[in-house]
């Protein structure tokens, strides 16, 4: 590992009142981006898609998850399953666009044939025209590679390595500090919840702004002028996620009274609270008594990241024709909100090909969210205990 | 040329047209079987296999399982499948 220096990520492994953040590597270094779409992003739970892009059983999308070619698959008893997007005879891609399978997943080289369980069903002429099997072959060992998967708030999460914690576990944190959120069904506000924005930056500036709120008096003085700095608070936990929390989540009605519908039967917290937690590596991800939204981290490269945004409600009838306006609203006050996070994600991703920049130190009051993002990376580098 | 194989001819037409017009693959499955089944009567087993082979692949691709079954039956009975 020797393109990282093990001395500088100690540093930043120190209490947050000491630590200095990731060095510049880690930001403008296609190598250590390398590194990092195996050491972060395949050995960890990161987010790929989204269930309601494959809402119907027999759905299929195909998704390039840091270049390696996957495949959403909702199997016909509506289970929503992942696998690598390749034929086992010669390796061709076998699912090019999304839509809907009525049968068999056939790839268009030679024609072998999946079912949605990814068993290899035939092997057309494998053994000679018009002969379709081969003792070299066989069937019961060639079925698609399955990717472990699991679904949070609609989120499709991977752990291609294969060997991190059950997600459960992996994410309890979160899991359990949003236990009323978690199960419940969500329906998504359709076209008009969805936007990307595509930044040119480091995907982990990204997750370093999401998750503190000490930029909101300057960055977003429209959020601030009803969501002070004072009304928020950090969440940290060490290893596994961070983020921050409002208490004044009052979102105000339309001219004729209308609002959202709320999550049924939340607790007295979520009246006028409201969360926002970065759970590593790559999904930011907030919680409200009227919607929830995730944002997918989509790296292209060490420079470039493109943010998918998808916002979901509590009730049917809030992603329906009645609450079109009131959906088109929020989708753009969250939009505003995460454009004039771009200039700031942007600007620091420049900074990092300043020489002199030590990687930079976090106030200890406003600044621990972050510097947990940052212990976490440094960690996933073998650094720190 | 015979009644089959005229048949047979304007067959492949047929299924020459289909690809190129982008049909479906349930209609594909059914030239092909219809051309399996032609070669059949004709005492042609290789060739019968190699069309029901891909009547099977395409109906299996279209969901429906009564051709696929029925398809990969003859194909079975003729040692072609297992």
């Amino acid at each position: 590992m020797s393109i990282v220096d093990t001395a500088l990520l100690q540093s930043v492994t120190r209490p947050v009142a000491a630590a200095n953040g990731l060095p510049n590597g880690f930001y403008t270094d296609p190598e250590i981006f390398e590194m990092e779409c195996e050491r972060v992003f395949r050995k960890n739970w990161s987010l790929i898609g989204f269930g309601k892009d494959v809402p119907e059983p027999g759905d299929a999308k195909p998704v390039d998850f840091l270049g390696m070619p996957l495949l959403l698959l909702r199997t016909r008893d509506n289970v929503l399953r992942v696998f690598q997007n390749v034929c086992r005879h010669r390796g061709m891609i076998l699912v090019k666009e999304a839509g809907p399978l009525k049968g068999v997943i056939r790839c268009p080289y030679h024609s072998w044939c999946y079912s949605h369980d990814g068993a290899l069903v035939t092997t057309p002429h494998v053994g000679g025209p018009g002969r379709n099997s081969d003792e070299a072959i066989k069937r019961e060992e060639l079925g698609l590679i399955e990717v472990r998967s699991h679904v949070f708030l609609d989120g499709i999460y991977v752990n291609v390595s294969g060997d991190a914690e059950p997600f459960e576990t992996y994410a309890g944190g979160v899991l359990d500090r949003w236990a009323e959120f978690a199960d419940r069904p969500l329906y998504h506000g359709g076209p008009d919840s969805s936007f990307r924005l595509e930044l040119d930056t480091n995907w982990k500036l990204a997750v370093e702004n999401y998750c503190e709120s000490y930029h909101l008096p300057w960055v977003h003085p429209g959020l601030n002028s009803y969501s002070r700095l004072e009304d928020h608070y950090n969440i940290v936990a060490r290893r596994a996620h961070s983020g921050q929390g409002t208490v004044v989540y009052n979102p105000s009605p339309d001219e004729s009274g209308r609002a959202f519908p709320l999550f049924e039967g939340l607790s007295d917290k979520w009246d006028t609270g409201a969360e926002y937690i970065a759970l590593y590596p790559n999904v930011l991800l907030g919680v409200h008594k009227d919607h929830v939204f995730s944002i997918l981290l989509e790296p292209r490269g060490h420079d470039r990241t493109v943010e998918h945004v998808e916002i979901y409600y509590a009730r049917p009838e809030a992603a329906g024709p009645d609450f079109a306006d009131l959906r088109a609203r929020n989708t753009a006050m969250w939009k505003e909100v995460f454009m004039e996070d771009v200039g700031v994600v942007e600007g620091m991703h420049k900074g990092r090909s300043a020489p002199g920049f030590d990687g930079g130190r976090f106030a200890p009051a406003m600044d621990e969210p972050t510097h947990c993002f940052h212990d976490w990376v440094a960690h996933q580098f073998g650094t720190g205990s | 040329m015979t009644r089959d194989d005229a048949a047979l001819a304007r067959l492949d037409a047929c299924v020459l047209d289909a690809h190129a017009s982008g049909a479906g693959c349930g209609v594909l499955a059914g030239l092909y079987r219809e051309g399996g089944e032609l070669h059949l009567k004709a005492g042609r087993t290789d060739a019968a296999c190699f069309a029901l082979t891909h009547a099977y692949v395409y109906a299996l691709e279209a969901g429906d399982a009564f051709l696929s079954e029925a398809v990969g039956a003859v194909l079975k009975a003729h040692g072609r499948l297992d």
